[in-house]
Protein backbone atom coordinates (compact mmCIF):
# COMPACT_ATOMS: atom_id res chain seq x y z
CA UNK A 1 0.00 0.00 0.00
CA UNK A 2 1.35 3.46 -0.84
CA UNK A 3 1.79 6.20 1.74
CA UNK A 4 -1.09 8.07 0.14
CA UNK A 5 -3.39 5.04 0.54
CA UNK A 6 -2.30 4.61 4.15
CA UNK A 7 -3.17 8.22 4.96
CA UNK A 8 -6.50 7.90 3.13
CA UNK A 9 -7.32 4.79 5.15
CA UNK A 10 -6.52 6.58 8.39
CA UNK A 11 -8.80 9.43 7.33
CA UNK A 12 -11.59 6.97 6.52
CA UNK A 13 -11.27 5.29 9.92
CA UNK A 14 -11.59 8.70 11.56
CA UNK A 15 -8.04 9.08 12.90
CA UNK A 16 -7.15 11.87 10.49
CA UNK A 17 -9.21 14.78 9.23
CA UNK A 18 -8.80 15.90 5.62
CA UNK A 19 -8.11 19.62 5.27
CA UNK A 20 -6.38 21.28 2.30
CA UNK A 21 -2.74 22.22 3.01
CA UNK A 22 -2.16 25.83 4.03
CA UNK A 23 1.26 27.30 3.26
CA UNK A 24 1.01 29.98 5.99
CA UNK A 25 0.06 27.43 8.63
CA UNK A 26 2.94 25.14 7.66
CA UNK A 27 5.39 28.05 7.79
CA UNK A 28 4.10 29.04 11.22
CA UNK A 29 4.46 25.49 12.54
CA UNK A 30 7.96 25.22 11.10
CA UNK A 31 9.03 28.54 12.64
CA UNK A 32 7.71 27.49 16.05
CA UNK A 33 9.54 24.16 15.73
CA UNK A 34 12.83 25.86 14.86
CA UNK A 35 12.59 28.28 17.82
CA UNK A 36 11.69 25.57 20.30
CA UNK A 37 14.33 23.17 19.06
CA UNK A 38 16.98 25.90 19.37
CA UNK A 39 15.92 26.58 22.97
CA UNK A 40 15.80 22.84 23.73
CA UNK A 41 19.56 22.77 23.11
CA UNK A 42 20.12 25.38 25.84
CA UNK A 43 21.79 23.58 28.78
CA UNK A 44 20.95 26.51 31.11
CA UNK A 45 17.27 25.51 31.06
CA UNK A 46 15.75 22.88 33.32
CA UNK A 47 15.39 19.29 32.15
CA UNK A 48 11.58 19.55 32.15
CA UNK A 49 11.61 22.69 29.97
CA UNK A 50 14.12 21.28 27.52
CA UNK A 51 12.18 18.04 27.20
CA UNK A 52 8.95 19.95 26.67
CA UNK A 53 10.51 22.19 24.03
CA UNK A 54 12.14 19.33 22.14
CA UNK A 55 8.98 17.21 22.30
CA UNK A 56 6.78 20.06 21.05
CA UNK A 57 9.27 20.91 18.31
CA UNK A 58 9.11 17.28 17.14
CA UNK A 59 5.32 17.38 17.22
CA UNK A 60 5.21 20.66 15.25
CA UNK A 61 7.51 19.17 12.61
CA UNK A 62 5.48 15.96 12.35
CA UNK A 63 2.29 18.02 12.10
CA UNK A 64 3.83 20.22 9.38
CA UNK A 65 4.58 17.09 7.35
CA UNK A 66 1.02 15.83 7.85
CA UNK A 67 -0.60 19.19 6.97
CA UNK A 68 1.45 19.31 3.76
CA UNK A 69 -0.30 16.09 2.71
CA UNK A 70 -3.69 17.67 3.40
CA UNK A 71 -4.52 16.07 6.75
CA UNK A 72 -4.54 16.96 10.40
CA UNK A 73 -5.17 15.16 13.67
CA UNK A 74 -5.57 16.18 17.28
CA UNK A 75 -4.22 12.78 18.30
CA UNK A 76 -0.57 13.51 18.91
CA UNK A 77 0.43 9.86 18.94
CA UNK A 78 -1.03 9.42 15.47
CA UNK A 79 0.70 12.54 14.14
CA UNK A 80 4.02 10.90 15.05
CA UNK A 81 2.97 7.53 13.66
CA UNK A 82 2.13 9.15 10.32
CA UNK A 83 5.78 10.19 9.87
CA UNK A 84 6.49 6.86 8.15
CA UNK A 85 3.95 7.94 5.51
CA UNK A 86 4.55 11.70 5.37
CA UNK A 87 8.37 11.66 5.34
CA UNK A 88 11.14 9.13 4.96
CA UNK A 89 11.33 8.36 8.68
CA UNK A 90 12.05 4.87 10.01
CA UNK A 91 9.85 2.97 12.44
CA UNK A 92 12.48 3.08 15.20
CA UNK A 93 12.58 6.88 15.03
CA UNK A 94 8.78 7.03 15.23
CA UNK A 95 8.86 4.66 18.18
CA UNK A 96 11.29 6.99 19.95
CA UNK A 97 8.94 9.96 19.48
CA UNK A 98 6.03 7.81 20.70
CA UNK A 99 8.02 6.88 23.80
CA UNK A 100 8.67 10.57 24.48
CA UNK A 101 4.96 11.21 23.99
CA UNK A 102 4.19 8.67 26.72
CA UNK A 103 6.75 10.25 29.05
CA UNK A 104 5.27 13.67 28.33
CA UNK A 105 1.80 12.37 29.23
CA UNK A 106 3.09 10.97 32.52
CA UNK A 107 4.51 14.38 33.35
CA UNK A 108 1.49 16.33 32.09
CA UNK A 109 -1.31 14.23 33.58
CA UNK A 110 0.28 12.27 36.43
CA UNK A 111 2.82 14.80 37.59
CA UNK A 112 5.76 12.50 37.18
CA UNK A 113 8.74 13.76 35.19
CA UNK A 114 11.73 11.45 35.24
CA UNK A 115 15.02 13.26 34.68
CA UNK A 116 16.32 11.12 31.86
CA UNK A 117 19.19 12.90 30.13
CA UNK A 118 19.80 10.00 27.73
CA UNK A 119 16.24 10.19 26.43
CA UNK A 120 16.44 13.98 26.09
CA UNK A 121 19.70 13.69 24.11
CA UNK A 122 18.17 11.13 21.75
CA UNK A 123 14.96 13.15 21.39
CA UNK A 124 16.92 16.29 20.46
CA UNK A 125 19.10 14.34 18.01
CA UNK A 126 16.04 12.77 16.38
CA UNK A 127 14.30 16.16 16.12
CA UNK A 128 17.47 17.75 14.73
CA UNK A 129 17.42 15.05 12.04
CA UNK A 130 13.74 15.63 11.30
CA UNK A 131 14.08 19.39 10.72
CA UNK A 132 16.03 19.28 7.40
CA UNK A 133 13.62 16.64 6.10
CA UNK A 134 10.63 18.90 6.75
CA UNK A 135 12.48 21.92 5.31
CA UNK A 136 13.32 19.93 2.20
CA UNK A 137 9.71 18.83 1.83
CA UNK A 138 8.48 22.41 2.29
CA UNK A 139 10.84 23.73 -0.38
CA UNK A 140 9.38 21.31 -2.93
CA UNK A 141 5.79 22.35 -2.18
CA UNK A 142 4.22 24.60 -4.75
CA UNK B 1 26.07 -21.57 33.58
CA UNK B 2 22.89 -22.44 31.72
CA UNK B 3 23.44 -23.20 28.08
CA UNK B 4 19.98 -24.50 27.19
CA UNK B 5 16.90 -22.28 27.42
CA UNK B 6 14.30 -23.59 29.88
CA UNK B 7 11.69 -23.59 27.16
CA UNK B 8 13.70 -25.88 24.87
CA UNK B 9 14.15 -28.43 27.66
CA UNK B 10 10.41 -28.49 28.34
CA UNK B 11 8.57 -27.94 25.07
CA UNK B 12 8.96 -28.58 21.34
CA UNK B 13 9.35 -25.58 19.05
CA UNK B 14 5.74 -25.86 17.85
CA UNK B 15 4.39 -26.14 21.40
CA UNK B 16 6.37 -23.05 22.36
CA UNK B 17 4.90 -21.08 19.48
CA UNK B 18 1.33 -22.17 20.20
CA UNK B 19 1.53 -21.76 23.97
CA UNK B 20 3.49 -18.52 23.57
CA UNK B 21 0.67 -16.99 21.55
CA UNK B 22 -2.37 -18.46 23.32
CA UNK B 23 -1.05 -18.31 26.88
CA UNK B 24 0.71 -15.02 26.06
CA UNK B 25 -2.70 -13.49 25.34
CA UNK B 26 -5.08 -15.68 27.34
CA UNK B 27 -8.08 -13.33 26.96
CA UNK B 28 -8.04 -13.60 23.17
CA UNK B 29 -9.04 -16.43 20.87
CA UNK B 30 -7.22 -17.22 17.63
CA UNK B 31 -8.20 -19.23 14.58
CA UNK B 32 -5.93 -21.92 13.15
CA UNK B 33 -4.75 -19.95 10.09
CA UNK B 34 -3.88 -17.02 12.28
CA UNK B 35 -1.83 -19.24 14.60
CA UNK B 36 -0.14 -20.94 11.61
CA UNK B 37 0.82 -17.60 10.07
CA UNK B 38 2.15 -16.27 13.36
CA UNK B 39 4.03 -19.42 14.30
CA UNK B 40 5.30 -20.05 10.76
CA UNK B 41 4.77 -23.80 11.09
CA UNK B 42 3.08 -26.20 8.70
CA UNK B 43 -0.67 -26.52 8.99
CA UNK B 44 -0.44 -30.33 9.46
CA UNK B 45 1.83 -30.37 12.50
CA UNK B 46 0.06 -27.32 13.92
CA UNK B 47 -3.37 -29.00 13.69
CA UNK B 48 -1.99 -32.12 15.41
CA UNK B 49 -0.59 -29.95 18.21
CA UNK B 50 -3.79 -27.92 18.61
CA UNK B 51 -5.77 -31.16 18.71
CA UNK B 52 -3.57 -32.64 21.45
CA UNK B 53 -3.67 -29.45 23.52
CA UNK B 54 -7.43 -29.34 23.11
CA UNK B 55 -7.84 -33.00 24.09
CA UNK B 56 -5.77 -32.36 27.23
CA UNK B 57 -8.00 -29.42 28.13
CA UNK B 58 -5.15 -26.90 27.84
CA UNK B 59 -7.03 -25.07 25.07
CA UNK B 60 -10.72 -24.55 24.44
CA UNK B 61 -12.22 -24.84 21.00
CA UNK B 62 -15.05 -22.67 19.80
CA UNK B 63 -16.59 -22.61 16.31
CA UNK B 64 -17.51 -19.17 14.96
CA UNK B 65 -19.09 -19.57 11.53
CA UNK B 66 -16.65 -21.62 9.52
CA UNK B 67 -13.68 -20.65 11.69
CA UNK B 68 -12.44 -22.73 14.59
CA UNK B 69 -11.13 -20.55 17.39
CA UNK B 70 -8.69 -21.72 20.05
CA UNK B 71 -8.09 -20.07 23.38
CA UNK B 72 -6.23 -20.72 26.64
CA UNK B 73 -8.55 -22.68 28.94
CA UNK B 74 -8.91 -21.07 32.38
CA UNK B 75 -10.56 -24.28 33.67
CA UNK B 76 -7.37 -26.26 33.02
CA UNK B 77 -5.92 -27.34 36.41
CA UNK B 78 -2.48 -26.01 35.49
CA UNK B 79 -3.75 -22.84 33.74
CA UNK B 80 -2.03 -20.39 36.09
CA UNK B 81 1.17 -22.43 36.15
CA UNK B 82 1.28 -22.46 32.34
CA UNK B 83 0.65 -18.72 32.24
CA UNK B 84 3.59 -18.27 34.58
CA UNK B 85 5.88 -20.55 32.59
CA UNK B 86 5.01 -18.81 29.33
CA UNK B 87 5.42 -15.38 30.88
CA UNK B 88 8.80 -16.20 32.39
CA UNK B 89 10.23 -18.16 29.48
CA UNK B 90 9.40 -18.05 25.81
CA UNK B 91 6.41 -15.74 26.09
CA UNK B 92 8.21 -12.52 26.74
CA UNK B 93 11.36 -13.16 28.74
CA UNK B 94 13.31 -15.18 26.22
CA UNK B 95 12.36 -12.95 23.31
CA UNK B 96 13.57 -9.89 25.18
CA UNK B 97 16.75 -11.70 26.25
CA UNK B 98 17.45 -12.62 22.64
CA UNK B 99 16.82 -9.06 21.43
CA UNK B 100 19.11 -7.64 24.13
CA UNK B 101 21.85 -10.28 23.74
CA UNK B 102 23.98 -8.10 21.41
CA UNK B 103 24.18 -5.37 24.09
CA UNK B 104 24.31 -7.73 27.08
CA UNK B 105 27.93 -6.81 27.84
CA UNK B 106 26.83 -3.19 28.40
CA UNK B 107 23.97 -4.21 30.71
CA UNK B 108 24.31 -4.58 34.45
CA UNK B 109 20.67 -5.43 35.07
CA UNK B 110 17.68 -5.84 32.76
CA UNK B 111 14.21 -6.77 33.95
CA UNK B 112 10.51 -6.48 33.20
CA UNK B 113 8.31 -4.82 35.83
CA UNK B 114 4.73 -3.57 35.83
CA UNK B 115 1.56 -5.48 35.05
CA UNK B 116 3.24 -8.20 32.96
CA UNK B 117 5.67 -9.12 35.75
CA UNK B 118 2.84 -9.02 38.29
CA UNK B 119 0.66 -11.23 36.11
CA UNK B 120 -2.13 -8.63 36.16
CA UNK B 121 -1.75 -7.82 32.47
CA UNK B 122 -4.41 -7.90 29.78
CA UNK B 123 -3.94 -8.35 26.03
CA UNK B 124 -3.22 -4.67 25.48
CA UNK B 125 -0.82 -4.12 28.37
CA UNK B 126 2.55 -2.56 27.60
CA UNK B 127 5.76 -4.29 28.59
CA UNK B 128 7.63 -2.10 31.08
CA UNK B 129 11.33 -2.74 30.65
CA UNK B 130 14.13 -1.46 32.89
CA UNK B 131 17.63 -1.41 31.46
CA UNK B 132 20.53 -0.47 33.70
CA UNK B 133 23.88 -0.21 31.97
CA UNK B 134 26.51 1.94 30.33
CA UNK B 135 26.56 3.43 26.84
CA UNK B 136 23.02 2.44 25.96
CA UNK B 137 21.00 4.80 23.78
CA UNK B 138 17.22 4.89 23.38
CA UNK B 139 17.51 5.00 19.60
CA UNK B 140 19.52 1.79 19.49
CA UNK B 141 17.42 -0.01 22.12
CA UNK B 142 14.12 0.94 20.49
CA UNK B 143 15.37 -0.38 17.16
CA UNK B 144 16.34 -3.73 18.71
CA UNK B 145 12.98 -4.06 20.43
CA UNK B 146 10.80 -3.24 17.40
CA UNK B 147 10.66 -6.83 16.05
CA UNK B 148 9.75 -8.14 19.52
CA UNK B 149 6.96 -5.56 19.79
CA UNK B 150 5.59 -6.73 16.47
CA UNK B 151 5.83 -10.41 17.34
CA UNK B 152 4.21 -10.02 20.74
CA UNK B 153 1.70 -7.40 19.60
CA UNK B 154 2.54 -5.30 22.65
CA UNK B 155 4.28 -2.00 23.10
CA UNK B 156 7.56 -2.08 25.00
CA UNK B 157 8.39 0.90 27.19
CA UNK B 158 12.08 0.93 28.00
CA UNK B 159 13.65 3.05 30.71
CA UNK B 160 17.43 3.31 30.55
CA UNK B 161 19.60 4.25 33.52
CA UNK B 162 23.29 4.05 34.17
CA UNK B 163 24.17 2.11 37.36
CA UNK B 164 25.13 5.50 38.88
CA UNK B 165 21.66 6.94 37.97
CA UNK B 166 19.94 3.95 39.51
CA UNK B 167 21.96 4.12 42.75
CA UNK B 168 21.57 7.91 43.01
CA UNK B 169 17.80 7.75 42.43
CA UNK B 170 17.51 4.92 44.94
CA UNK B 171 19.49 6.87 47.53
CA UNK B 172 17.41 10.01 46.88
CA UNK B 173 14.18 8.07 47.47
CA UNK B 174 12.95 8.67 43.90
CA UNK B 175 9.31 7.50 43.92
CA UNK B 176 9.43 5.75 40.55
CA UNK B 177 12.63 3.83 41.28
CA UNK B 178 11.35 2.89 44.71
CA UNK B 179 8.08 1.62 43.28
CA UNK B 180 9.90 -0.40 40.62
CA UNK B 181 12.34 -1.85 43.19
CA UNK B 182 9.55 -3.20 45.34
CA UNK B 183 7.55 -4.73 42.47
CA UNK B 184 7.61 -8.25 41.09
CA UNK B 185 10.10 -8.60 38.27
CA UNK B 186 10.95 -10.95 35.46
CA UNK B 187 14.73 -10.98 35.53
CA UNK B 188 16.31 -10.99 32.09
CA UNK B 189 20.00 -10.24 32.49
CA UNK B 190 22.30 -9.63 35.48
CA UNK B 191 21.27 -8.24 38.85
CA UNK B 192 21.22 -5.09 41.00
CA UNK B 193 24.26 -2.85 40.55
CA UNK B 194 26.65 -3.05 43.52
CA UNK B 195 26.37 -0.17 46.02
CA UNK B 196 30.02 0.82 45.65
CA UNK B 197 31.60 1.03 42.22
CA UNK B 198 34.06 -1.83 41.84
CA UNK B 199 37.67 -0.77 42.39
CA UNK B 200 40.23 -1.71 39.81
CA UNK B 201 42.70 -4.25 41.06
Amino acid sequence: MSSKDNLENLARSGGLKAEPPDRKECEGLLRSAIDRLKDAHNPALSFASRFDLAYNAAHALALTALRRQGYRSDKRYLVFQCLVHTLDVGKAQVRLFALCHERRNLAEYEGYMDVDEALLADLIAATDALLPQVRQAMSTTK
Amino acid sequence: MQTLPLSDALFTATQQKVLGLLYGKPDQSFYANEIARWAQVGKGSLMRELDRLHQAGILTLNRQGNQTHYQANPACPIYSELLGIVRKTFGIGEQLQAALAPVADRLVWAFVYGSIAKGSDHAGSDIDLMLIGENLGYGDVVERLLPVEERLGRRINPTIYTPADWLAKTAAGNSFVQRVSEQDKINLIGGPPPEEPAHEQ
